[in-house]
């Protein structure tokens, strides 16, 4: 018997992108939904978008599978804490445990760019943005994933943040209004759209404020 | 790392209405350390014709001065300037004669025609055209600039607009991009003047 080549890799790319936003009061969070592997697209439908708790969007690319088990492996977690402390977990307890989470496979990773959106426990909108294994930072905006190189430098462009070395901390969060940040969303999605192939289909944008959830769908290129 | 990386750079050409305008960032790198912050990668071959050369810088000035050697006979035999549409061609010939061996450059040119009509083109470092109507970029801040000209940029716009328009989608690209930056260097050309501007950018 011929040895066998040891090339197979657990690991895969789906691609997809991924956008979230923090105003004063809200906070969008959107990605495609587009499923691709290598030049072939898997599916034009697929939510990348999770609802984690009440107000804990979780927005995800890289290795659906991994994602997958991540959103399970967080879904667990917060039932147990809901039985223990006959609450729902906030925001920024999510955003913990999901560095936890990542971290926890430190040494043979979950292959997933997330983005968190929700609401702080005043209201605020918050993000976090994270790597793979872990590391993460409460930000204004972000975007993860195969089309975050095009899509980071105009949310630059439209909402400078401050800079998180400011001493006294400023606010991180922007200054549009809720219609204004879908508005900017769309755009950015529109025109990354046009240049990334693993971004397309068909655009997913989740609103979280005081109201509750609201979940909207804009057609992206299909090519 | 790519050859192509080694220096760092940032090259972009948009068209407006009867002009266009070139930019580029102002670092030289020696990968992550910077060496120089007045670099220019932008050259004019003629009043109306700009280079744009990013990736490799030492093969950047070798082709560059190719180039105006070249067209210096040109001008001497013909008695006029190129035309950018020859002078893109010629410039396609010149990197494909180094079709096995490359100048580790990806050329951007810019300049107006006849009846001031305005070309941009770009191509790949064996000379590739790749002929654009709206925005080309180039250099390793190219997907950053994809991204911002792709959402900033909009047909037939005047020369000022066109000025602040590319001045905001190159700093903004360049600040996402390690290997770019430390300031932009604008030319505006119009079918009358041609204005130079200098860009304050963030210095890290």
């Amino acid at each position: 018997m011929t040895k066998q080549h040891a090339n197979w890799s657990p690991y895969d790319n789906n691609g997809g992108s991924c956008v979230a936003i923090a105003g004063a009061d809200y906070c969008v969070i959107a990605a495609d939904t587009r499923l691709s592997t290598g030049y072939n697209i898997l599916t034009r439908d697929y939510s990348k978008i999770s609802q984690l708790a009440e107000k804990s969007v979780m927005a995800s690319s890289g290795f659906q599978a991994d994602v997958k088990a991540l959103q399970k492996q967080l879904s667990a977690r917060h039932l147990i804490y809901q039985h223990q402390h006959n609450k729902q977990m906030s925001c920024p307890a999510m955003a913990q445990l999901l560095s936890n989470t990542l971290y926890y496979k430190r040494f043979f990773p979950y292959y997933a760019f997330n983005v968190l959106g929700g609401l702080d426990n005043e209201g605020k909108g918050c993000v976090f943005t994270y790597d793979a294994v872990g590391s993460y930072e409460r930000v204004g905006y972000s975007s993860q994933g195969s089309g975050s190189t095009l899509i980071m430098p105009f949310l630059d462009n439209q909402l400078k943040s401050p800079s998180p070395l400011l001493l006294p901390a400023q606010d991180a969060v922007t200054p549009l209004s809720e219609a204004e940040a879908i508005d900017l969303v769309k755009t950015v999605f529109a025109s990354a759209t046009e240049r990334d192939i693993y971004t397309g289909d068909k655009l997913e944008v989740v609103t979280l404020n005081a109201s509750g959830i609201h979940r909207e769908y804009m057609d992206l290129r299909r090519d | 790392m790519s050859i192509f990386e080694y220096n760092g750079s940032a090259v972009v050409a948009m068209v407006g209405k009867n002009c266009y305008a070139i930019g580029s960032d102002r670092r030289l790198g020696v990968q992550l350390q910077t060496v120089a912050t007045d670099f220019q990668r932008i050259s004019k071959i003629h009043d109306k014709l700009f280079i744009g050369l990013s990736g490799l810088a030492t093969d950047s000035q070798t082709l560059y001065q190719r180039l105006v050697f070249r067209h210096k006979l040109y001008q001497l035999r013909e008695e006029r300037d190129m035309k950018p549409e020859t002078f893109a061609s010629l410039v396609s010939a010149l990197l494909y004669e180094k079709r096995f061996g490359p100048y580790f450059c990806q050329p951007v040119i810019a300049g107006l025609g006849d009846e001031d009509k305005p070309f941009i083109c770009t191509m790949d470092s064996i000379g590739a055209k790749e002929l654009a109507k709206d925005f080309v970029v180039a250099g390793t801040a190219s997907e950053s600039l994809y991204g911002a000209c792709e959402s900033m940029f909009k047909p037939d716009m005047e020369p000022e607009e066109l000025f602040e328009t590319i001045s905001q989608a190159l700093l903004s690209s360049v600040d996402r991009d390690c290997l770019s930056g430390w300031g932009g260097h604008v030319y505006l050309v119009t079918p009358t003047e041609v204005k130079e501007r200098i860009l304050k950018g963030r210095m890290d």
